[in-house]
């Protein structure tokens, strides 16, 4: 059953480096090795050295129609495995969180929500890294509510980043929801929206939401959880002795 | 003398009275003799008679039992050994029927069915073609207006078969075997090969289709129909290496809140025949019209802009002029709506065109100098009525399907401006050459925007282009604004009409002509007048399209008019994923996940309700226990 999360997880994160899916699936590296391992005997996975760090591991279109998800297979994108990385750490850190499971909180992923906007539809529509959905019988103060989440690993420029709070906090239909539901003027979609922020990109979020004005007290901005970055890139041994030749 | 006469008449009386006793008596005899036969005519022709079902019908289910027979016989040749065996089979069969040792009995009707059946069926299906013949030519019933009763009571027979035959799912396919459009179940047809399938050649949806219909008859879920149907079909004879990929452009030229959640059922019905994307504008997605070749630009934007004869006509030039010059400067046209008022700019254009190279420009620049300022001020707020639809990014190739709501109703000028301005960026798509799609152009009251690009020029044009349109309207005097329009519409519409219930279908039913027809004159006698069978016939031309069955056809009934036949269907009704209801009807919190059209993962194990209004943005409740466990404190600035 443990399994069958971790491939779900994998699934809706594009793909996952294999210390994050340890730490999904609650195991070790080694073990997480041998699951992603059998994932690949069935077809349901493939994995591959992608990046610096551990292997990726992505479900297979096997393994997407296993899991009944209609999503284009294929592995992560290289120019996005920095991001992936990070919303995925975002995600294991707020899972991990008491309050979360306390509170039946529901990740949905960005590549989900790509899903049901179908194609290249709606090509000005902002789509936010994950939303968490809390059930309205939760036990926590925050029931009822839907979160956007933005990890932010480099800084755009203020503006852009006002625009897209702005979107996301003005927000009134679901991601690829019947047309009839988006009313203007409308109830938001979006309770609050959450930045996880490298400490790069903190100052630009924090200029944006002060920006925003009154709205801008929606928007909580932390930094990143450890381990969210990828992992700098080892220099070769022959290329580390060149570079301490004088 | 009077007693002999009346003797006479009596006894003439008399006679023909047993002749006709006699006669009965032996049709009788016969009836009971071929009684298992005769049985099935009877159950047959009853049969047809209830469900409405033409004699064609029972002649194919004849047919059908000819392998019966066929078996039979070979088993019974098997079983004498002898040629002479299997001649005598049948005889010797209805023999034991009444003279075997167990006569009528089941095993006796067993034995004898293998013959009585397609002998029986054959026989009832004439028996109806006969009724159905006398009636039609009015020669049968008692009255000459028993015929209109049983016609009619036979369309309501007709009418519920076909919706029996829709309530099935899966009964009507959208594509059926032989690549054609399944549009619902038939009623009754009229120069119309029958079938129980109404379906359409894919053909004529790549021809110009005329689709009339008033309010609540079922046009809209028609139109689905159609689209869905379009989308399969193309996309399955795209798989097949047969055709392009097709391309869907809705203009739905009322808009308003029907209009979107038209955009929404429509969105539903093509995810569900196929399409990957439909995009709905200006809602969710939008064009560019600065896409446009910069000629086709120019006059574009010129002909949004409403100008006048006379005086006006010097203005109308000096705007050209000037638009011109903005758009074909020497750095490229403007990439968006911003960058193109910009250009609208004396100072911008005498620096644009200031490289020594353009002298004439420059002095068209000077001379219109003066007016430049109000040009610029016509297109300011042109292009603010116009919202950010059209200024990009985004094109046709984007989507499979593209639904684009006009606000016809509400602010018809800017719709007008808009149906100007998309029927160009499609055209200006359709002509690009890299574009190998089939287009369909499906507008929906196009009149009430097509002061500035008439129908018939729409047509003429698609025409050209090699695009395919279908006009809806509500009514007649809807298809377009005189009737000559309407008439060129309606003639050249070479992929059919489809004829809702409207209150004057009259025009369109004289298009579908006209057929000959056996009437019949029946002369009253008796002091007590009755009907007799005596009386002349003659043949008269009879519209193929009956106005009055039009104007009574029921919710979801349509006559499909093509090259002088009808062809009167139930259209079955698309059954899609139910939309999600939408939360600020109830309750005015943020919206929940609407519900998914793919797996049931899709659903969140516990969808996000709408908060409360207590739980307004500026009152939110603090999460910051949660986020600082997660991910530690806010970090200071």
């Amino acid at each position: 059953m443990r399994q069958t999360e971790g491939l779900l997880f994998t699934a809706e994160m594009y793909g996952v480096q294999l210390d994050q899916l340890a730490a999904a699936l609650g195991v070790g590296e080694a073990r997480a090795r041998t699951i992603a391992h059998r994932w690949r005997g069935q077809r349901y996975a493939e994995s591959a050295r992608l990046g610096p760090g551990g292997p990726w591991t992505w479900v297979t279109r096997a393994g997407l129609a296993a899991c009944g998800l209609r999503y284009t297979a294929g592995p992560p994108a290289l120019g996005r495995l920095a991001h992936i990385r990070a919303v995925t750490a975002v995600r294991l850190a707020l899972e991990a969180a008491p309050g979360y499971v306390a509170g039946g909180g529901y990740w949905r992923s960005e590549r989900r929500l790509r899903a049901r906007m179908g194609g290249r539809v709606g090509l000005r529509q902002h789509i936010p890294d994950g939303e968490v959905h809390w059930p309205d019988s939760a036990a926590v103060a925050w029931a009822g509510e839907c979160w956007a989440i933005e990890a932010e690993l480099t800084p755009k420029t203020t503006s852009r980043t006002v625009a897209i709070m702005r979107e996301l906090l003005t927000r009134t239909g679901d991601y690829g929801c019947p047309a009839a539901e988006i009313v203007a003027g409308g109830p938001p979609r979006h309770a609050r929206v959450i930045y996880l922020c490298a400490p790069a990109a903190r100052p630009t979020v924090a200029r944006a939401r002060e920006a925003l004005g009154s709205p801008g007290a929606r928007v909580e901005i932390r930094l990143l959880p450890p381990g969210a970055e990828l992992p700098s890139p080892v220099p070769r041994r022959g290329a580390a002795s060149r570079q301490a030749t004088p | 003398m009077i007693w002999r006469w009346l003797r006479l008449v009596a006894v003439r009386g008399a006679l023909r009275l047993l002749g006709r006793v006699l006669r009965a008596a032996v049709v009788a005899a016969l009836v009971i003799a071929a009684a298992p036969a005769s049985l099935v005519a009877a159950i047959g022709a009853a049969l047809a008679w209830l469900r409405g079902w033409p004699p064609a019908r029972l002649y194919r289910a004849a047919l059908w039992c000819l392998p019966m027979v066929a078996v039979w016989l070979v088993a019974t040749a098997i079983a004498t050994r002898s040629a002479s065996g299997v001649a005598v089979a049948p005889y010797h069969a209805w023999l034991s029927l009444w003279h075997g040792a167990h006569p009528a009995s089941p095993a006796a009707f067993a034995a004898i069915a293998p013959v009585a059946i397609p002998v029986g069926l054959a026989a009832g299906g004439l028996a109806w073609a006969y009724r159905i013949r006398s009636m039609g030519t009015g020669t049968g019933g008692l009255s000459p207006d028993a015929a209109v009763s049983f016609d009619l009571r036979q369309w309501r027979h007709q009418a519920r078969s076909a919706r029996a035959r829709i309530a099935a799912p899966g009964a009507i396919p959208l594509t059926t075997r032989d690549g054609s459009l399944g549009a619902g179940a038939v009623i009754r047809t009229v120069g119309h090969p029958g079938g129980p399938i109404a379906s359409i050649p894919y053909p004529r949806m790549r021809s110009h289709q005329v689709v009339i219909g008033t309010t609540g008859t079922g046009k809209t879920t028609l139109l689905l129909r159609l689209w869905a149907g379009f989308m399969a079909t193309a996309l399955r004879r795209h798989a097949a290496g047969q055709g392009r990929l097709p391309l869907l452009v809705v203009l739905d030229c009322k808009g308003g809140a029907d209009a979107r959640r038209i955009a929404d059922r429509a969105r539903r019905a093509l995810r569900l025949a196929g399409a990957r994307s439909t995009a709905i504008w200006p809602d969710e997605a939008s064009l560019s019209l600065w896409a446009l070749p910069p000629a086709q630009l120019t006059t574009t934007l010129v002909d949004l802009i409403e100008h006048g004869t006379g005086a006006a006509a010097y203005y109308a030039d000096v705007m050209e002029a000037v638009v011109g010059l903005a758009v074909e400067a020497p750095g490229g046209p403007p990439a968006s709506a911003a960058d193109f008022l910009a250009r609208l700019d004396p100072g911008w254009l005498t620096m644009a065109y200031s490289s020594g190279e353009h002298e004439a420009e420059l002095a068209l620049v000077r001379s219109a100098g003066r007016q430049t300022g109000d040009i610029a001020l016509r297109f300011r707020t042109l292009l603010r009525r116009l919202g950010g639809g059209l200024d990009g990014p985004g094109g046709f190739g984007d989507a499979d399907a593209w639904y684009c709501i006009l606000e016809g109703t509400a602010e018809i000028s800017v719709a007008e401006a808009q149906a100007r301005a998309i029927v160009d960026i499609l055209a200006s798509y359709a002509t690009a050459g890299r574009q190998d799609r089939e287009i369909l152009l499906a507008v929906d009251e196009f009149s009430a925007v097509s002061r500035r690009l008439p129908v018939w020029q729409l047509y003429e044009r698609a025409r050209s282009l090699g695009l395919a349109v279908q006009v809806s309207a509500q009514s007649w005097e809807g298809l377009a604004t005189d009737e000559d329009e309407r008439y060129r519409i309606a003639a050249t519409a070479d992929g059919g009409i489809w004829l809702l219930r409207t209150p004057h279908p009259e025009p369109v039913a004289a298009l579908a002509g006209t057929r000959k027809v056996t009437e019949t004159t029946r002369q009253l006698t008796g002091r007590i007048a009755v009907w007799s069978h005596r009386g002349t016939s003659r043949l008269r031309l009879d519209p193929v399209v009956d106005p009055a069955l039009i104007r009574a056809l029921d919710v979801g009934q349509a006559g499909y008019i093509f090259r002088g036949g009808v062809t009167y269907l139930q259209v079955k009704r698309l059954v899609t994923v139910p939309a999600a209801v939408t939360p600020a009807a109830t309750s005015p919190g943020p919206a929940t996940p609407a519900t998914p059209p793919q797996a049931d993962t899709e659903h969140p194990p516990a969808p996000a309700p709408a908060p409360s209004p207590a739980r307004a943005p500026h009152r939110l409740p603090d999460a910051s226990s949660l986020l600082d466990d997660a991910f530690g404190a806010e970090p200071a600035p």
